[in-house]
């Protein structure tokens, strides 16, 4: 067994590893984002970054998390119905501006963190840069 | 009795638009706050209402340092979008502009390094250094900044004649060696101002999630040009460079050893590198697939990401994202400059090589 089915083993998710133009994806299913992070810790992966993606009329959004793994780039879909996700900065310190600034661009909320601005200023919104309706 | 200090978002320390507020009791650091978004200009917003070419042209102007790095990046993105390989030569041209550009980064680094350790002979010695670097992208390019290189299946313009350039990286090497490395390793004066000055730990490189010579002086030994190689990296030899102290000396060692392995990699491009078209020819019937693509390069401050997605028969992509590396290291200041002394938080917050045009795209 390889390192990535190792780590889906651990998360107790089936589905396997889909190659897809150098990025290893996991449907992640019902695993959490946080019990997700510890995983990650726990191989000494990289976090990289969030992308957010809002999907069409009233779907949500869609975020990708993405680890480096030995040179491997890892990702983990997300689907949001609403627009709230736990954070895991607190167990990722290095998720920390990216949440931020998804929450500035989209309005996403991160349950269990607080923010400060990091982009916005004095005035701004959260969403108002990056969300189809502030277009 | 703790007091704050702040720095920034306009101070002779700190060149470019961020604030650091610092908590200082007597001399000492105890804390720090980082705050940056001074000159955000909105470019992946901006990205999305830009066909492919125009894209290109817009990408490039996230950095002003790197903007070869960041239309490379893009280019493999959409390039896996509309299924475009780019023929063995483009991608040694890529290779070299690459290298080039880290070079003449790096160089640059090095000066302005040398300026905040009170080095100043220093400064001017690297400073003309990166004028030859500028020279020789100016050669290939015609331009000093913004080169316009890279393309979507391939680059605009050949090296004509690749044997002509060596001499050149020879000179330059040389000076390296001779000036610029021996004295930034063994001069009194960057040991002192730089040994054991703003630690950045393994276990705190890597849960802060930094790159690039910031993580590689902190002992984490990943590159993407070997742990993922793109273009021609693949078929290049060269070392790795890693320092354990993970120190402001450190920081200098690593930049200062990949100038050599940058001359070692142009070296090898240039000898190297096959016959043939630059490009694809297919400009006129490019069609995106749905979907997204991701592509990473490893910038001279790290390791720069795009993510790009493109709907069905649409001009201009759904949304790109873009990571750059010092949204990825500059965090990890906060604790590089805990237990520092204030005088050397400017050059503390100057060797992770920040670029505010990147982190404020």
């Amino acid at each position: 067994m390889n390192q990535l089915e190792s780590i889906a083993e651990k998360l107790g998710i089936a589905t396997p590893w889909v190659e897809k133009d150098d990025v290893h994806w996991l449907e992640p299913g019902t695993v959490s984002v946080r019990t997700l992070a510890q995983a990650m810790n726990a191989v000494e992966a990289r976090f990289i970054t969030i992308t957010a993606y809002q999907l069409p009329g009233d779907e949500g959004f869609r975020l990708e998390y993405h680890w480096d793994l030995n040179g491997q780039l890892l990702g983990f879909p997300f689907l949001l119905a609403g627009n709230s996700i736990e954070s895991i900065y607190d167990l990722c310190e290095a998720a920390d501006w990216i949440e931020r600034e998804v929450h500035e661009g989209f309005a996403v909320d991160f349950i269990g963190r607080e923010y400060e601005p990091l982009q916005l200023r004095a005035g701004d919104t959260p969403g108002f840069n990056l969300r189809e309706e502030a277009k | 009795m703790s007091y704050k200090i702040p720095m920034g978002p306009y101070h002779p320390g700190l060149e470019e638009p961020y604030k650091l507020d610092l908590i200082c009791e007597g001399e000492t650091v105890k804390d720090a706050k980082l705050k940056i978004g001074f000159n955000l200009r909105g470019i992946e917003h901006l990205a999305e209402t830009r066909n492919y070419i125009q894209l290109t042209a817009l990408m490039e102007r996230v950095c002003g340092i790197c903007s070869n790095i960041h239309t490379l990046t893009l280019c493999q993105a959409m390039e896996k979008l509309t299924g475009l390989t780019p023929p063995p030569r483009a991608l040694y041209i890529r290779v070299v502009m690459a290298e080039l550009e880290r070079l003449h980064s790096h160089v640059l680094w090095a000066g302005i390094a040398a300026k905040l350790m009170g080095f100043k002979t220093m400064f001017m010695t690297c400073f003309e250094l990166r004028e030859k670097v500028m020279d020789v992208l100016a050669a290939i390019s015609g331009n000093r900044v913004n080169y316009s290189m890279n393309r979507i299946g391939g680059v605009n313009r050949d090296i004509e004649d690749p044997l002509a350039l060596l001499s050149l990286i020879d000179a330059l090497e040389k000076e390296m060696a001779r000036t610029v490395i021996p004295i930034f390793t063994t001069s009194t004066t960057a040991r002192k101002r730089c040994a054991g000055i703003g630690v950045l730990t393994r276990e705190k490189a890597l849960s802060c999630g930094t790159v690039g010579p910031t993580a590689r002086a902190s002992g984490l030994a990943q590159d993407l040009r070997r742990a993922a190689p793109y273009a021609a990296y693949a078929e290049m030899d060269f070392d790795v460079p890693v320092q354990p102290d993970g120190d402001v000396r450190a920081r200098l060692l690593v930049r200062a050893l990949e100038i050599m392995e940058s001359c070692k990699i142009l070296r090898q491009a240039l000898t190297k590198m096959p016959p043939g078209e630059i490009d694809t020819g297919d400009d006129k019937k490019i069609v995106f697939t749905a979907g997204t693509a991701t592509s990473r390069v490893e910038a001279p401050r790290g390791e720069v990401m795009y993510s790009v997605s493109w709907k069905e028969n649409s001009k201009n992509p759904s949304r790109v994202h873009v990571r750059t590396p010092t949204f990825a290291n500059m965090p990890a200041i906060r604790w590089m400059v805990i237990g520092a002394r204030l005088a050397d938080t400017p050059l503390i917050q100057a060797s992770i090589d920040p670029c505010y045009s990147c982190t404020d795209r």
